[in-house]
């Protein structure tokens, strides 16, 4: 090997250390933030104490938040990922050419800058007088979840053995019961996979909940905007850490649930 | 009372017809066997009775009432797929406990009958067991029972034992035949392998390119074939290209010998004696007519003894080839311009060796005739 392949491939892993340094820095920042002694955010702290997770527990607003956020994300996940399977398993039957037009489609809603749609949504949602609920924020958050459960519900079925679902319908099962019985216990590791990722989607999305949430039903992100607004404190900084670990165990949830599959798969 | 009617049904894929025009009925209690080369049709045939498959004309009956527009799950029949498709999250007893759960039969019912099946099928000791813990002579049996546990009409089984091995296959065939002389089922049975067919057919429906080329008993499909596919299909033959020379009535040299003196055509072969065929309008001269005789009733004698004089030609040869194969021994003849091929069983065998000279002949009844769009002449 030459010395200047030798040079190529550390200035590659120098290149991809620092992007990867640059992108878990914040997360580090926060979280050593979050565990500050003192009403100051201050990096590196000074004394480390739990004290700012005890008080965000104890303060109404940020409960609120959290259960909102809760809520929304679990409505996003169970909402997407229903319309993820029925787009997925209608289209099977389409032409390869419609199957394709159908799959960039359905990629459209996430090309869409947030503030548009929020805005937009905002509007439309106003004309029925359904502003402020957290059943709005669902569907804004399924525009961007529905297109990544679409996907993911396409890989998976596209594994299944559909035999299977033939010969439950061959032994007297309707074609709903045949789903039930065959199709999800054999595919349940996609869809735990699509309501994870659209889970994780919703959690962290804040430009739409801004525009369409209310003063009851702020979601963590947005209450930690409003939090900051005010004043720098700490608690943000906790809310953030709650996030970021909320997120990353529902991705090693999905990780888990797809990497078991295949290795079924393999033997 | 035919339990099943298939009434010219015809499926298209685009512009690819599987299936043209096949129509075919099954009585109860009979196993019919759809027999033919890979993409002929008979998956899709067989997918289309199960109601897998909408046929774009005709009608399926069962038990008289027309079933084209119904669902599978409405269906009275069960089908054992080739890959068997097992539900992999079930066991065997849930497998095959599945069909009367979605028909709605009493648990305690349901029970006796899952172990009922499962002893018919000598499956009792794996009942609690996984599919993936199976293996491939099991799991086609559990496969089986599955569909035979809710007892449905009819029984459809898509070349249910081309996934096992020769000796399992060949058990497998008698233990399936075994069970439909006990249960009394209706089966449609798919296959590509002959021998699997005659083994287990009561009635034979031949299948090429998407339309049925003969159907009947396997000895009748196999002695008497309507069309040249179904003789080249069913084992091998001795195909001979001949010629038609005249067209005229000619006089029978011996008249007790051709019904009355038919008018008869006469052909040239590639081995210098004439044959002659019965007269049909069909034929011109220079037309070509294929004559098919079977290996094992090609009649040979050794050059030094008189041939019979039953034969219908006497032709002379040489042996080119003498292959041992198992219990059956071989020959090739250069006989003329053309190869005859004839097999002796080991204690038949001909005394002759390579390079003899052979008279080679057969009996009139030996011999069948096919004109150039494969229809048989008589």
């Amino acid at each position: 090997m030459g010395n200047t392949d030798r040079a190529l491939r550390w200035l590659f892993r120098a290149g991809y250390g620092t992007v990867f340094l640059l992108l878990v820095a914040p997360v580090v920042v926060v979280t050593a933030t979050s565990l500050s002694a003192t009403t100051a955010v201050t990096f590196p702290p000074t004394d480390l104490s739990f004290r700012w997770y005890t008080t965000l527990f104890t303060r109404r607003v940020w409960m609120q938040a959290v259960q909102n956020s809760l809520l929304t994300a679990g409505g996003t996940a169970v909402f997407s990922t229903g319309l993820g399977v029925a787009g997925a398993l209608g289209a099977r039957h389409l032409s390869d050419r419609s199957q394709i037009a159908v799959s960039g489609l359905v990629l459209v809603p996430l090309l869409v800058p947030g503030v548009v749609l929020g805005v937009s949504l905002l509007i439309f949602f106003s004309r029925f007088g359904l502003q402020q609920r957290l059943s709005t924020i669902v569907l804004a958050h399924a525009l961007w979840a529905t297109p990544l459960t679409f996907s993911v519900m396409r890989a998976t079925f596209s594994r299944f053995d559909w035999q299977l679902q033939e010969a439950a319908m061959d032994l007297g099962a309707s074609r709903l019961r045949a789903f039930r019985e065959v199709v999800v216990p054999n595919t349940v590791s996609g869809l735990v996979a699509a309501a994870a990722i659209a889970f994780v989607v919703s959690l962290q999305e804040f430009i739409m909940a801004l525009f369409l949430s209310g003063r009851e039903t702020r979601t963590i992100p947005v209450e930690s905007w409003f939090a900051l607004r005010g004043s720098l404190s700490p608690l943000v900084s906790v809310a953030s850490t709650l996030l970021v670990g909320a997120v990353v165990l529902t991705l090693i949830i999905a990780a888990t649930a797809i990497g078991l599959e295949r290795v079924a798969d393999d033997t | 009372m035919a339990i099943l009617e298939v009434d010219s049904i015809t499926n298209s894929f685009g512009s690819v017809t599987a299936v043209d025009d096949v129509s075919l009925s099954v009585e109860a209690g009979e196993l019919f066997c759809l027999l033919g080369p890979s993409g002929c049709g008979k998956s899709t045939t067989l997918r289309t009775i199960a109601g897998f498959e909408q046929p774009d004309s005709g009608q399926i009956r069962i038990d008289g009432t027309d079933v084209t527009p119904t669902e599978p799950n409405r269906r009275d029949c069960s089908m054992v797929f080739q890959d068997w498709a097992l539900f992999p999250n079930k066991t065997v007893r849930e497998n095959v406990a599945f069909g009367l759960r979605m028909n709605d039969v009493a648990t305690a019912q349901r029970r006796q009958r899952v172990d009922e099946t499962l002893s018919l099928v000598e499956m009792t000791d794996h009942a609690e067991k996984p599919p993936a813990a199976l293996s491939g002579g099991q799991k086609q049996r559990v496969a089986l029972a599955r569909s035979l546990a809710f007892e449905p009409e009819i029984l459809l089984l898509d070349e249910p034992l081309s996934n096992l091995d020769r000796k399992l296959r060949e058990a497998m065939q008698l233990e399936i035949k075994s069970i439909q002389r006990e249960t009394g089922m209706t089966m449609v049975y798919v296959t590509h392998d002959q021998d699997e067919a005659f083994t287990l057919a009561d009635r034979i429906g031949i299948i090429n390119e998407g339309h049925i080329a003969q159907q009947g008993p396997p000895a009748t499909v196999y002695t008497d074939p309507t069309n040249q596919f179904v003789e080249s299909f069913l084992g091998t033959t001795n195909f001979i290209t001949c010629e038609v020379t005249a067209t005229t009535a000619v006089e029978p040299a011996t008249p007790e010998a051709t019904d009355g003196g038919t008018a008869e055509i006469e052909l040239t072969t590639p081995f210098g004696e004439p044959l002659s065929v019965p007269a049909v309008d069909r034929l011109s001269p220079g037309d070509t007519v294929t004559a098919s005789i079977r290996p094992e009733r090609v009649s040979v004698v050794t050059a030094s003894s008189e041939p019979p004089a039953s034969w219908l030609f006497t032709a002379t040869g040489t042996v080119e080839q003498r292959l041992h194969r198992g219990s059956r021994i071989r020959y090739e003849l250069a006989v003329g311009e053309t190869t005859l091929v004839t097999e002796r069983r080991i204690d038949e065998r001909l005394g002759v060796d390579i390079g003899d000279s052979v008279a080679v002949g057969c009996q009139p009844e030996a011999i069948t005739y096919f004109d150039a769009a494969g229809r048989r002449i008589r």
